[in-house]
């Protein structure tokens, strides 16, 4: 073989120089929280001693790297050739390394499993998806309440006079919580999906991208699925559901009941193209989409009468 | 006055324990961590040793093992590779098996289970959770040893595809165990489930000394335990990392 392999492996890069069968191992230097040697990006994190031993080699040698980022990596610093090792390579190469110890292993994976559901977890669709199954909950627990409280017989003279007033202001700090998260969950759905907050209204597109786990899932909705996003009674060829959250969008109301069917079926290819949008090309396209929106609003308003 | 119902280990797998009742046979494994319960499962604790129920209807290795599987299990001090480990139920099962010297790699794609996951793997010590995609093994390769035995539970259509990439890369050689929990339904409605395994266990055995598949009826409908001792080295191929037949990927349907 007159390639030089290098496997990334936890911490550590590992250099497979020519014809010989053990590697020599690179650690990156111990920072706060957990590094992955595959992942390196940047030209300065690589190990010093590494870039030393992969200048010492000769000119014409290629690199076989595993790992893509690393790959990138090396390429731009060395200059050199950098293909991805063949699979046999990579696998007996694997099986050279000197093996982490136990304990060190499974602390350094879990830190690496957190990093990565941190990172995951703050982009700003997770972010989203979060809160809009956390604002359903809650306006659902609003609800009840006030349900609840209005069903209370009023007693007068009675200690239950006293406690609706306590409970009221109970209610009252729950609706005020409520209504900030409403405004977060907005503003966060209007930056996310600006196409489709504008469609819909960003509640409502909120939950479409909830209920279809990310903004990408959704683009890749069409229209006739979309309509059904959050519906709660199974599909069907013949008599199935024809409103999932959509039914709740902006100028449903507006719509004659008996039309709201029609409605949200034109809407949501309107919603299905406005999703593809917002997860491919970000480009605005909602003036549009508005227009044709009202038109249908208009047509369907004056075919009753 | 009941006497209480006597422990018997797998003779292949003693942190695995069969405990007769009636006319049926329940499974146990032996906890590596403390409680309360992973999702709920029964608890048992008796001369000092933890035993936590392993439910066939919860789980498809639970439903093979009792289905009569004869293939690979599990052992104390192996690593085990665990492809689609979602919340952890069996993941934490595998864990048992292979007792507080092993390792058990969890692979889950979809962050909000593997939240729990991670959760769950805080304390039971074998098990490490991993956010990735398994369709895209070389990704988390440097994180994994050569392991001996994989598991897999993905659903997808290409399931067969995704485990032999896997296999490939990761397992440490011949005779590593290979077991895939196949669920029929992903690949198609356009044949039968007996045919569907055909075809997954005619593409495993180019590369898998099968054992015979077991039919997880009535606890998974439509689903197998297929699977055996990976043989030896495949053909060599240009890449490791294998690419998706361009199927769709949405997380959730209506």
């Amino acid at each position: 073989m007159n390639a030089t392999l290098v496997i990334p492996f936890g911490r550590t890069v590992y250099l497979f120089t020519a014809g010989s069968e053990r590697p020599t191992g690179f650690r990156l230097p111990d920072r706060r929280g957990p590094a992955r040697a595959a992942a390196i990006a940047s030209a300065e994190e690589l190990p010093g001693a590494l870039v030393d031993a992969l200048d010492r080699l000769r000119a014409a040698e290629e690199l076989h790297v595993a790992g893509e980022a690393l790959a990138r990596t090396l390429a731009g610093r060395t200059g050199r050739r950098v293909v991805p090792p063949t699979l046999d390579e990579w696998r007996l190469g694997r099986r050279a390394l000197p093996p982490i110890p136990l304990p060190e292993e499974r602390a350094y994976v879990r830190s690496v499993a957190a990093e990565a559901l941190g990172s995951a977890l703050r982009a700003p669709e997770e972010v989203l998806i979060t809160l809009a199954r956390e604002e359903e909950r809650l306006e659902r627990a609003v609800g009840r309440e006030q349900r609840a409280s209005e069903a209370m017989l009023e007693v007068p003279d009675s200690p239950l006079v006293e406690y609706l007033g306590r409970w009221a202001v109970t209610r009252a700090a729950l609706e005020r919580h409520h209504r900030a998260l409403v405004e977060t969950l907005e503003s966060t759905a209007r930056s996310v999906a600006p196409n489709l907050a504008a469609v819909v209204g960003p509640r409502v597109a909120a939950r479409l991208i909830a209920a279809a786990g990310g903004l990408g899932p959704l683009g890749r909705t069409r229209g006739a699925r979309l309509q059904l996003l959050g519906s709660r009674r199974r599909p069907s060829a013949d008599r199935g559901p024809r409103f999932g959250v959509i039914y709740r969008a902006e100028r449903m109301t507006d719509v004659p009941a008996d039309r709201r069917g029609a409605y949200a079926r034109s809407l949501a290819a309107l919603a299905s193209i406005a999703a593809r949008a917002d997860a491919t090309t970000r480009s605005s396209i909602a003036p549009l989409l508005l227009r044709r929106r009202d038109r249908r609003v208009e047509q369907l308003r004056g075919r009753r009468r | 006055m009941t006497t209480a119902r006597r422990f018997e280990a797998d003779p292949t797998s003693p942190r695995l324990l069969r405990r007769r009742g009636g006319d049926r046979t329940e499974l146990w494994t032996e906890a590596v961590g403390e409680l309360p319960p992973v999702y709920g499962e029964g608890w048992l604790e008796r001369d000092g040793r933890r035993f936590r129920r392993f439910e066939p209807a919860r789980s498809k290795l639970s439903a093979g093992i009792a289905g009569g599987w004869d293939g690979p299990i599990p052992r104390p001090g192996e690593r085990w590779l665990y492809l689609g480990a979602a919340t952890g139920t069996t993941a934490s099962h595998v864990a048992d098996l292979v007792g507080g010297d092993g390792a058990v790699y969890a692979v889950e794609r979809s962050v909000r289970p593997f939240a729990r996951l991670l959760a769950t793997s805080a304390r039971w010590p074998p098990l490490l959770p991993i956010l990735g995609d398994a369709r895209t093994p070389g990704a988390y390769a440097d994180l994994v040893p050569p392991v001996d035995g994989l598991y897999a539970d993905v659903a997808q259509p290409d399931q067969v595809e995704i485990v032999l990439a896997n296999a490939r890369l990761l397992l440490s050689g011949s005779g590593a165990a290979l077991v895939l929990a196949l669920k029929t339904a992903s690949m198609g409605r356009d044949r039968t489930a007996g045919r569907h395994r055909d075809s997954a266990e005619e593409r495993l055995a180019a590369e898998v000394d099968l054992d015979p598949a077991v039919k997880l009826d009535p606890f998974h409908r439509g689903h197998y335990l297929v699977g055996g001792r990976w043989r030896g080295e495949p053909p060599a191929r240009p890449r490791g990392v294998i690419r998706s037949p361009g199927t769709p990927r949405g997380r959730r349907r209506p």
